[in-house]
């Protein structure tokens, strides 16, 4: 028998050699970072591909990335989140129910075919209608009964029912203008895929799963944007997405995981950049499931955990407490309510007057998806047994938990909820959380609290409905109904080279403005 | 062989019909793509999510539902996704390219390293060389594909900037993802072919074979090795099954745009036609695969004889 251990020595030492020599010894000599290669376009990593790129068919912040680069509203919301013209110059309720807006003119399509009121009215007909029917945007328009074209620069807003966030709204996805002719043409599978709007870039090619890449539109009536094509590329693993940066092949990365901040921030090709954005979290009772119902009892769980300090460890600093369950960025936010303070002497005497004995046990019902609440969770076990609770963990799978649990009150005395906020108003989150018999509100009633809800949709005047939502959210604070956590801070990694990068707060990056060095 | 084929052919179409069913059932157990379909900011009342329901047609029985399927899937349509509103057959197509590249990459990695390494270790049992490749096979079975595949991205592509970390871009961007796929299919495959080698190096006429003064390459090539790849192509053959689970992950690891990310997501969306669409193809695939492992012990060895 021949024996050739050379041979199979030889391989091993090169392979032991390579990978020391990768782990050790850093990039290869001389290396350059392929983003110089890019010259003025970009490379943009996100962590989803919405699939569809319909404005009426999604709900996704990660079409909202990409959206608002393709299309145009009436209305438009900036990085500051401060609503501004965009394909209309001015609007004005011209009587009750009826809000006029005036069009911009000389607008084209990146097809070349006409904004004007016939689009407008075509772009509501659309979503208000059956095709709108199979799309998640339909409801919050509603309010809207039709779309009246006055003359091409003019349409009228007739509404069914009082809508005072239709202004905001119409800065929204589901709103976003689209062209009458193409997609008559064509058809809407082929518009999902193959999508035209009025916005500064325009599309160029799509493979699903893969990348989105678009051109910039030379023609945009807001002035041609600097760089040249934009790539979106999909990328559901938050480390391959950083590992993208890194490597010089990606300019902007969406959702730098806590974990990895770090890295990003020390890596001088790189800046790290953060925004609290309107998604907020927090822990829900459900009063219907002794011992929640008794105030003390939810009083005492909020004061036994140090929720201050499970943001500065877990989440690296990256999240601000709450006293709502709204974000400062909210309409109706009452920045005076200051969170309760963590006092576990407190919660220990609130238990013992409720008569909760030491060791009884309570349920935290959660989904499974958010690796920073799993471990705060696991936190939160801790900080109740010193109070005396025994706090039982129960994680379920997202989809699982919002469509079969949680609506159906199947959770533990406590459960985790968190809330996007969209349109920047406590309405939003309000009605649908505290009104009584609304999907997300299985159990939870209280007649203060439908008295102001009341009031605020009731009015189109905003001092009126802000008056009502300060009182709104002092009711709910004293009820102690939801134990709010934390504002979510979004982290994006950039390449320097990237100038002019305003982290969003509602992810909607506007690439326009952005210049590259 | 043709009687063979046609019985093997209907018991396939009826694992399949039971696939589907139980696939079909079990999912819209678990939740509901109305809801899933708001997510993001989104804020469905329950008339928004009665409306979500009847235009996808989800408000019908179960058994009409899947009648339904039934009945497109026997004409070749599979559906419409609820999330992207195209065909699902026309979402499978799009991706078998990269998946197929990916399993056949994988595929081609784990054999071209397991054979030799297998066979090297054979001949040379209990020597160092054994025990570095037994030691090795361990260590790759160990790791979770995910981790190997975030590890190989920092090292390969993020340090040493060889290759790109992710993507599908031509055949460089191939090299990661299948290295990762076959190193984890290599590490069983490998000590398979180890001692389905010994075992086979034990026989009789291993013996006659090298008596009769054949090189030690001839005996182990036309001889022991013809022998001992029957347990082996048995293996692989049910590894196809067990690949497609590893596919899911590696896909989202190195933003692979294939059947595996397609089915990831359709399952996190509550997708039920790509859901559906993506089980009847992959089943279909798995029963091919094992029909011509099948048909394949024959041709290796010619006194298997198949029989109905």
């Amino acid at each position: 028998m021949s024996r050739r251990p050379g041979a199979f020595r030889v391989t091993l030492a090169v392979a032991v050699c390579i990978a020391m020599g990768a782990v050790m010894g850093g990039g290869p000599a001389g290396a350059q970072s392929p983003a110089k290669s890019r010259g003025r376009s970009l490379v943009i990593v996100q962590a989803q591909d919405p699939q569809n790129w319909d404005p009426i068919a999604t709900f996704l912040l990660s079409w909202g990335m990409v959206g608002c680069n393709l299309f145009d509203g009436l209305l438009d919301r900036g990085p500051d989140l401060v609503l501004r013209p965009g394909l209309a110059t001015s609007w004005k309720w011209i009587s009750a129910g009826v809000l006029q807006f005036k069009l911009r003119t000389g607008v084209r399509f990146h097809d070349g075919e006409p904004f004007n009121a016939e689009a407008v009215k075509f772009t509501f007909d659309r979503l208000l209608g059956p095709e709108g029917a199979k799309g998640p945007q339909q409801g919050n328009y509603k309010s809207i009964d039709h779309v009246q074209v006055i003359d091409p620069e003019t349409v009228n807003f007739v509404m069914k029912t009082e809508d005072p966030v239709i202004i905001t709204k119409l800065a929204g996805y589901g709103a976003m203008i689209v062209p009458p002719k193409y997609i008559q043409e064509h058809g809407t599978a082929y518009f999902a895929s193959n999508p035209v709007g009025t916005g500064p870039f325009k599309f160029v090619e799509y493979r699903k799963d893969d990348h989105l890449t678009l051109a910039a539109n030379r023609e945009y009536w807001n002035g041609a944007p600097s760089v040249s094509a934009i790539t979106y590329r999909f990328i559901p693993e938050a480390a391959t997405r950083v590992a993208e940066l890194q490597a010089g092949r990606a300019d902007i990365a969406q959702g730098v995981p806590v974990s990895q901040s770090e890295v990003v921030a020390k890596d001088p090709s790189l800046t790290l950049a953060q925004v609290g954005s309107p998604t907020v979290l927090e822990i829900r009772f459900d009063p219907s499931k002794p011992p929640a119902g008794d105030i003390r009892f939810r009083k005492a769980v909020i004061a036994a955990i140090d929720v201050q300090t499970i943001i500065g460890t877990i989440l690296q600093g990256y999240g601000h407490r709450v006293s709502t369950f709204q974000s400062p960025l909210s309409f109706g936010n009452d920045s005076s309510l200051k969170p309760y303070a963590y006092d576990p002497a407190q919660a220990k005497q609130w238990l013992a007057e409720a008569g909760i004995k030491p060791g009884t046990e309570i349920t935290l019902s959660f989904p499974s998806n958010n690796a920073d609440f799993r471990e705060a969770a696991q936190a939160m076990v801790s900080y109740l047994q010193a109070a005396g609770l025994k706090l039982v963990l129960q994680p379920f799978e997202q989809v699982t938990y919002f469509s079969d649990i949680l609506p159906h009150a199947k959770t533990g005395q406590l459960y985790e909820f968190g809330w996007g906020g969209w349109t920047l108003d406590f309405d939003n989150t309000a009605y649908l959380l505290y009104h009584k018999g609304e999907y997300w509100n299985p159990v939870f009633s209280d007649a203060e609290v439908e008295g102001y809800l009341t009031q605020e949709r009731g009015s189109n005047d905003q001092a009126v409905r802000r008056k009502a939502f300060l009182a709104l959210d002092r009711r709910l604070y004293d009820l102690a109904i939801d134990f709010p956590l934390w504002q979510t801070v979004n982290l994006w990694g950039v390449n320097k080279r990237v100038r002019g990068f305003t982290a969003p707060p509602d992810d909607r990056v506007r690439l326009a403005p952005l210049d590259v060095q | 062989m043709i009687r063979y084929i046609a019985a093997r052919t209907g018991g396939a179409l009826a694992v399949l019909a039971a696939i589907t069913l139980f696939v079909a059932f079990g999912i819209r157990l678990t939740g509901d793509p109305a809801v899933a379909l708001f997510e993001g900011a989104g804020a469905p009342s329950t008339e928004d999510i009665a409306r979500i329901r009847q235009a996808f047609g989800i408000d019908r029985p179960f058994l009409a539902q899947y009648g339904s399927f039934l009945a497109q899937a026997a004409g070749g349509n599979l559906g419409t996704s609820f999330r992207s509103g195209q065909p699902v057959l026309g979402l499978i197509a799009e991706r078998a390219p990269a998946t197929l590249a990916l399993t056949a990459g994988g595929m081609l990695v784990a054999l071209i390293t397991a054979f030799p390494l297998g066979a090297y270790a054979a001949t040379r049992r209990n020597a160092l060389a054994d025990i570095l490749i037994r030691i090795g096979s361990l260590l790759g079975l160990s790791f979770p594909n995910f981790w190997l595949g975030i590890m190989l991205i920092l090292i390969v592509a993020v340090r040493l900037r060889w290759l790109p970390p992710s993507g599908y871009s031509g055949p460089v961007s191939l090299i990661l993802p299948s290295v990762t796929l076959g190193i984890i299919l290599a590490s069983t495959l490998v000590r398979l072919v180890r001692a389905s080698l010994l075992d086979t190096l034990g026989q009789p006429y291993v013996r006659t074979a090298r008596a009769k003064g054949l090189r030690e390459r001839a005996v182990i090539a036309r001889h022991a090795m013809r022998n001992a790849l029957l347990p082996v192509v048995t293996f692989v053959g049910l590894q196809f099954g067990g690949l497609l689970g590893g596919i899911v992950i590696l896909e989202n690891v190195f933003a692979w745009p294939g059947i595996g990310q397609l089915a990831l997501e359709a399952v996190s969306y509550r997708d039920y036609p790509v859901v559906q669409g993506v089980v009847v193809i992959l089943a279909c695939g798995v029963s091919v695969i094992n029909l011509l492992v099948d048909i394949s012990y024959g041709l290796l060895n010619p006194r298997i004889r198949v029989g109905v």
